[in-house]
């Protein structure tokens, strides 16, 4: 018995579904290809209910490979990784029976011996014969977390969309709840999807003109790099309806360059942790970013400044880690930060990790950067602490300057700039010129922590 | 180097006290108290005077300083009472190894 979304998919036909490498694949493509690679498993006698890593990311046919995995009830583990040792370490801590690699349009696929008894989570997934799904925490702060979803649960809560004509660019990986988000709502609507095969600015513009790009999903650093390549300048965007900004704080002055820039274009914010999957957000307005949890799935609490949540997509749990930040009612600690306003509106606003306390003042990085950003000669930054025995911790910015700015004077034009605008203890005391903020391969930024 | 150290301590307590505007850190001396007993200097001013400074010393002798670390915390006598003292530390970490 095919799963609703197979039937979903198979219903919308001839309607293009996926843009990828220059071709247009159509619902019934993909409809084919999923077949065909149902059978690919047979003939390979994947069983159902085995653990399956996929390696490879977004295309036509790892798309449908997905999919098929899924029909055949198996837990899937997208890996987008390149580098060897930490694809051998997430099969390991995935529990991976078998490999089924991407290379060269072929798929190939490698079964793979091993002695370790099945973690309970996956026996019990089993158990119910439902999907699932393992992807990985960032692990900017210690070894990444493998978590288990239940991709039965995950997926139907997208079983309401109703059909609706939209092109929606993935910018996130495979590997990622943002990227498989947007695949799902997509597909599940029969709107079609634009792969990017990387995640220049440049490259990004390029695409959203040549294929009429109406949603893009992307975060605030990619956005911020994509504001100062001006490649907006040098495509035709007015395809483009929808940005949608997630995965870390969006700076306030950013958001109102991008309105500024980009005027007809509404900004939304999307909330989701892999933890709990996407959670239902509304955004108040484009020019701030204050939203609204409102998802019939997901109960929220603030607790001493954090947001708590209770979400029926919920992961079952952790395969290689602690559930340290779940508590025995159910509720997921995010480390988010909020701030409360009226009707129910809140915004985030850090991460409690990143919190720098300067001899007991807290200091948000994400204010700070806002602030810097707003500095004419900056076009990037990254705020974060740095331990210092006077004050326990102290400020510290690394700053890209736009071309031309002299480095030397810089710590005290900030400096003067921010005195005007924040307390003395959040201004950055250390100020490093760098070619490039640390961000991470998802466009996320990684804040030091010494 | 004594007198090269002593003018980037003071250049620098001149630099940041065109935001704190206090009267004893316009013209300071060897004898100008910093942070401790008397001292001039809120801590989150030390912090940024110090940062500074080691910046500036780092460029001027090639030579990489920490000033604010737990060797100058854990010091007899902090060195950041004074210009003095905290010249003193300067100077003694630039002559080691």
């Amino acid at each position: 018995m095919p799963s609703w979304l197979l039937d979903r998919i198979e219903s919308y036909g001839e309607l293009p579904c996926i843009f990828y490498q220059d071709k247009s694949y159509s619902y019934k493509e993909l409809t084919e290809e999923i077949k065909n690679n149902i059978s690919f498993l047979e003939k390979n006698q994947i069983k159902k209910e085995e653990t399956v890593a996929i390696l490879g990311d977004y295309a036509f046919k790892t798309i449908a490979l997905f999919f098929a995995l899924f029909e055949n009830k198996n837990i899937i583990v997208p890996i987008t990784s390149k580098a060897q040792i930490e694809i051998e370490e997430r099969i390991n801590e995935a529990y991976v029976e078998t490999i089924i690699k991407y290379d060269k349009e072929q798929l190939i696929c490698k079964k793979l011996t091993t002695n370790k008894p099945k973690h309970e989570f996956l026996v019990s997934l089993n158990q119910k014969n439902h999907s699932g799904l393992i992807l990985f925490s960032s692990g900017s702060t210690g070894k990444p977390k493998a978590m288990l979803q239940d991709l039965d649960i995950l997926t139907e809560v997208f079983q309401d969309r109703t059909k609706r004509t939209s092109n929606m660019l993935v910018f996130l990986m495979f590997d990622h709840i943002g990227g498989l988000n947007t695949l799902f709502n997509a597909l599940s609507m029969g709107a079609s999807i634009t792969i990017p095969e990387n995640r220049k600015a440049d490259y990004i513009c390029a695409l959203i003109e040549k294929h009429k790009v109406n949603l893009l999903p992307a975060s605030p650093t990619f956005l911020n790099l994509l504001l100062i390549s001006e490649a907006h300048n040098k495509y035709d965007l007015s395809s483009l309806k929808v940005i949608t900004y997630g995965t870390e704080v969006m700076p306030e002055s950013l958001l109102k360059r991008l309105k500024n820039t980009l005027p007809r274009v509404k900004l939304i914010q999307t909330f989701g942790t892999s933890e709990t999957g996407i959670t239902k957000v509304t955004s108040q307005s484009s020019e701030n970013t204050f939203i609204k949890i409102d998802d019939p799935n997901t109960e929220y609490k603030i607790v001493e400044g954090e947001l708590w949540l209770k979400s029926k997509t919920r992961m079952i749990g952790y395969l290689n880690h602690e559930m340290d930040n779940v508590t025995d009612d159910g509720w997921y600690k995010t480390g988010d930060l909020v701030e409360t306003a009226e009707n129910g509106f809140i915004k985030i606003i850090g991460r409690v990790k990143e919190v720098i306390n300067v001899g007991g003042e807290k200091v948000l990085p994400a204010e700070v950067e806002s602030i810097l950003l707003q500095i004419p000669q900056i076009s990037d930054c990254m705020v974060y602490g740095e331990r210092n025995p006077i004050t326990g911790q102290i400020v510290v910015a690394d700053l890209v300057l736009k071309d031309g700015v002299e480095s030397g004077k810089i710590k005290k034009e900030v400096r003067n700039f921010c005195k005007e605008k924040m307390d003395t203890y959040k201004i950055p005391v250390k100020i490093n010129v760098v070619d490039k903020t640390n961000f991470s391969e998802r466009f996320k930024k990684i804040r030091r922590k010494t | 180097m004594r007198n090269e150290i002593i003018k980037i301590v003071f250049e620098t307590i001149q630099e940041l006290n065109e935001d704190l505007e206090n009267e004893n850190l316009k013209n300071p001396t060897e004898e100008t108290k910093l942070y401790g007993i008397n001292g001039n200097l809120k801590s989150i001013d030390l912090v940024t005077l110090v940062s500074d400074i080691e910046t500036k010393i780092s460029e001027k002798f090639n030579k990489e300083i920490i000033l604010a670390d737990e060797k100058a915390m854990s010091q007899e006598r902090s060195p950041f009472l004074s210009v003095k003292s905290l010249a003193d530390y300067i100077e003694k970490l630039l002559n080691e190894g």
